[in-house]
């Protein structure tokens, strides 16, 4: 017997909340053009990539459970495939990002350019319309093949035809794949390429851990949240919420692993030309931030995570899954900031912005809940997932 | 778990949900004693049989931290203390080195250590347990009742075992 999902609906007090954040941080994103536009668009940056990471992180999610034939998460899917609907307001803010390039890349600047060697040599790659192409290459992978994918996750609620699951889970086999490598080319272009002088191989696996790190986290808020409402209560145990958490320490521990082997590596070979990246963020004033990163982002959610209860306990996970988010968020500073500033700057214009861009997720999200059903209700798995157990 | 002195009746399914419906039936019937046999894990089982969480995983974590430290610890002392060596100009305990290392031997003492805790506290192995029924390791999923348990009343217990579907109730002597 399956259960008949409520439906969902931002309350008008959290609607008028998120709209007052967005607001705030239009107010403080134009406020911070005119005072600082290096330090205004490096927070756009920030946000921009930290909120895209977000949006991908639920197709991401659906397509792996599609792949994996996954029963257990049937009933959190479509929280997660709701991300997805932050995605066209990614591309219109891409738009406005444009506009901010020159303030943030060093080879947008031409002369620099032309008298620096590396960067000439680069130009082939490093280049205006190349940038726009590959950010519009992953856009199509996310909104064509994942919006496919999520378009007859929410076709199925009507018809029940088991055969959109067969297709889904071919679709995402080739999804992941090319999600896979137009990511790390974005990945790439909006972070790395702030030094431009500098690679790391392992940089598109860097973002990509980062990126599932928060989006579970995200997608354990919104499930809690909605199961606290009563929304998803028949559907979401402490079983299912015991999987998410532990998919959570998972990519914990596996961001912890690629973030130590990007520094040890570097580290290790101590080769001129891959130092300069960690030699910023290492010594001086940034150090304590680098620090701060390896305790916040890895050892005390490694141990606030670990025990039973703690994945099994709504109100404790919902906590650390914030945590996650703060976590992510350093992370995403920590990669922008040492690039255009000598030393840690936070005030207003960090909190307003990161609220303006929270603000325009929720609504997305929200949004998307409201229009279509809060579980996929007549997956072929739905039955077998209601009787999941640990 | 039960040596040659037990006894009591054991009783044989066919499918992992009557065994599971059974166990909840006898222990609402007030026995604790019970034990089963299950070629598999069975989901919910445990926790219809009343066992409680294992305190094994607490000690896997203490000796997991014990060898992280050891582990790290003797690399400091061979780099530094023992016999220093100087490695590109780095700083002697440089730990960024030592990591994979200390990693890997805490994964290696948590694990086996674990691994010898099981089979001691388990009492393995021991080749003098009888196997009260073979099939348990195929496709038969097996409940035994202890005799010594205060609530246990033999014909009461068959009756019920049968109500639930047993293929099979006989006597262990």
């Amino acid at each position: 017997m399956i259960p008949k999902p409520q439906s969902f609906e931002l309350s008008g007090k959290l609607k008028t909340l998120f709209g007052a954040f967005v607001a705030v941080g239009l107010i403080t994103f134009i406020v911070g053009l005119k005072t600082g536009p290096d330090r205004a668009w490096s927070n756009f940056l920030l946000e921009y990539f930290y909120w895209l990471c977000l949006g991908l992180s639920g197709v991401f999610f659906a397509a792996l459970q599609h792949i994996t034939a996954s029963y257990w998460s049937v009933t959190v899917r479509r929280v997660g495939e709701a991300f997805i609907a932050y995605l066209p307001v990614a591309v219109v803010l891409f738009v406005v990002l444009l506009f901010g390039l020159h303030h943030l890349y060093e080879w947008t600047h031409l002369n620099v350019v032309e008298h620096d060697p590396i960067l000439s040599m680069k130009k082939g790659y490093l280049n205006v319309p190349f940038f726009v192409i590959r950010a519009i290459l992953l856009f199509a992978v996310a909104l064509g093949l994942g919006g496919w994918m999520i378009r007859n996750s929410i076709r199925q609620d009507k018809s029940g035809d088991p055969r959109l699951t067969l297709l889904n889970t071919k679709i995402s086999a080739p999804f992941l794949l090319l999600f896979a490598v137009t990511f790390t080319l974005v990945a790439v272009d909006l972070m790395m390429s702030l030094a431009p002088h500098w690679f790391s191989t392992i940089f598109g696996v860097y973002c990509w851990a980062g990126l599932f790190y928060s989006g579970l986290a995200m997608m354990a808020i919104w499930v809690i949240a909605l199961r606290k409402k009563g929304m998803l209560a028949e559907f979401v145990t402490d079983d299912h919420l015991h999987d998410l958490g532990k998919l959570m320490f998972a990519f914990l521990v596996f961001w912890g692993y690629v973030a130590f082997s990007q520094y040890m590596l570097i580290w290790y070979a101590n080769l001129p030309e891959e130092t300069p990246y960690m030699i910023t963020r290492v010594s001086g004033a940034w150090k304590p931030v680098s620090t701060a990163l390896m305790v916040v982002k890895f050892v005390i959610p490694f141990f606030l995570l670990v025990a039973r209860p703690a994945k099994r306990r709504d109100g404790w996970l919902m906590f650390v899954a914030f945590w996650f988010l703060a976590a992510q968020w350093l992370d995403i500073y920590w990669m922008v900031f040492p690039a255009h500033f000598d030393k840690p700057v936070f005030g207003f214009m960090e909190i307003g912005m990161f609220l303006g861009f929270a603000g325009i997720f929720s609504l997305c999200v929200g949004g998307f809940l409201k229009r279509v059903s809060t579980v996929a209700v007549k997956d072929p798995w739905l039955e077998q997932c209601l009787h999941h157990h640990q | 778990m039960n040596n040659k002195k037990e006894k009591g009746i054991l009783a044989v399914f066919d499918h992992p949900n009557r065994l599971l419906a059974a166990v909840k039936k006898v222990r609402q019937a007030g026995i604790r004693k019970l034990d089963t046999f299950t070629p598999y894990a069975i989901h919910g089982l445990d926790h219809a049989a009343g066992l409680k969480r294992s305190w094994i995983p607490y000690a896997t974590l203490i000796l997991s931290l014990t060898g992280w430290c050891l582990g790290f610890l003797f690399q400091a002392w061979t780099s530094a203390v023992d016999w220093p060596l100087n490695v590109g100009g780095k700083p002697f305990v440089s730990w960024p080195a030592f990591i994979p290392i200390t990693f890997e031997s805490m994964v290696l003492i948590g694990g086996v250590s674990t691994v010898l805790i099981l089979f001691i506290t388990c009492g393995l192995p021991n080749r003098k347990l009888p196997a009260l029924d073979p099939r348990f390791t195929d496709d038969r999923f097996g409940l035994f009742v202890d005799k010594n348990d205060p609530y246990f009343d033999e014909a009461k217990l068959r009756h019920l075992l049968k109500e639930c579907d047993a293929e099979e109730i006989k006597n262990v002597a």
